[in-house]
């Protein structure tokens, strides 16, 4: 069962390890990452970045799809993705995820602000969209406690329209 | 002479340096960098400029100084370290190793210098009796 799905691109850091860990108490973090899986070295360190007690399994697209698949019931995962992208290859793959958090998606040149923590490039803007009409609900929170707003098509058209 | 970066959460980062700075003097071979604002790749590449910057400054060594061991600093330090000769990545800083870093930098190799900074950090962390000479 998937606790919490995030987009997030610090991937795994304190706000996941520690902040949504100790609020949810998840089993392991499943981290979606082509490139990350891809390279030993920074799935070591990725891997190596969370508390002892935490499993993490760091796979890619098509890997990630069929373990969510086939997860057991009585196994909580934290979900994460560094993009809507992969995101929305889940959901298109079978993964059901009714609720999406987006929790950081930080500034680059081509980006528009959504949030502070929140910035939107074209192709984010479509992967978001792909998730809205699959019928997922997306909101943007960092950490448990703090405010949480609902991401809809009207703040994805006033997105795009400044990009 | 080792070159240190000081890679945190926030503010705290430029803090540290400019704590040290008021007590040494400028000119400490230390550098800071926050995370705020950066996804995972932009803190990383952040970092790795830091050490090349350091490196072509003619540094024996860098020292990538870290608040939490495990958050994006700590992440993007050692994904940084990896492709950096010379460059270890010190977790938990705090402002007595800067200093002492500070003191020993031109003298000891690098990792001769992590060695001994970890040692100071954690000598600096105590519960210090309330009254002198009340050793509880």
């Amino acid at each position: 069962m998937v606790s919490l799905a995030r987009i997030d691109d610090r991937l795994i850091h304190g706000q996941v390890t520690v902040g949504w860990s100790r609020h949810l108490q998840p089993d392991r973090i499943l981290l979606c990452n082509e490139e990350v899986a891809a390279d030993p070295w920074q799935s070591r360190v990725y891997a190596s970045s969370v508390p002892p007690k935490l499993a993490v399994a760091i796979l890619g697209r098509e890997a990630a799809a069929a373990d969510l698949r086939d997860a057991r019931p009585d196994r909580r995962d934290i979900l994460l993705t560094s993009d809507p992208a992969d995101m929305l290859a889940l959901v298109r793959a079978g993964v059901a995820l009714p609720e999406i958090n987006v929790g950081g998606m930080h500034y680059a040149k081509g980006k528009a602000e959504l949030h502070e923590y929140v910035w939107l490039d074209r192709d984010d803007v479509a992967a978001l969209r792909g998730l809205l009409a699959a019928g997922c609900r997306l909101y943007a929170q960092t950490v448990p406690g703090s405010r949480d707003a609902d991401i809809d098509a009207a703040d994805l058209d006033r997105i795009e329209a400044e990009l | 002479m080792i070159h240190g970066v000081v890679v945190t959460h926030g503010r705290v980062a430029a803090e540290l340096v400019a704590v040290v700075e008021s007590i040494l003097g400028p000119g400490q071979g230390l550098s800071a960098l926050s995370n705020q604002g950066k996804g995972a790749p932009e803190l990383t590449a952040a970092v790795k400029a830091a050490c090349a910057e350091a490196v072509a400054d003619d540094a024996r060594g860098v020292l990538l100084f870290v608040d939490d061991m495990a958050g994006s600093c700590a992440v993007a330090c050692r994904l940084a370290a990896g492709v950096t000769a010379q460059a270890r990545v010190l977790s938990g800083v705090n402002l007595a190793m800067l200093l002492d870093f500070c003191t020993w930098r031109d003298s000891l190799s690098s990792e001769e210098l992590a060695r001994r900074l970890v040692e100071k950090g954690r000598q600096a962390i105590a519960i210090l009796p309330a009254n002198p000479g009340d050793d509880d």
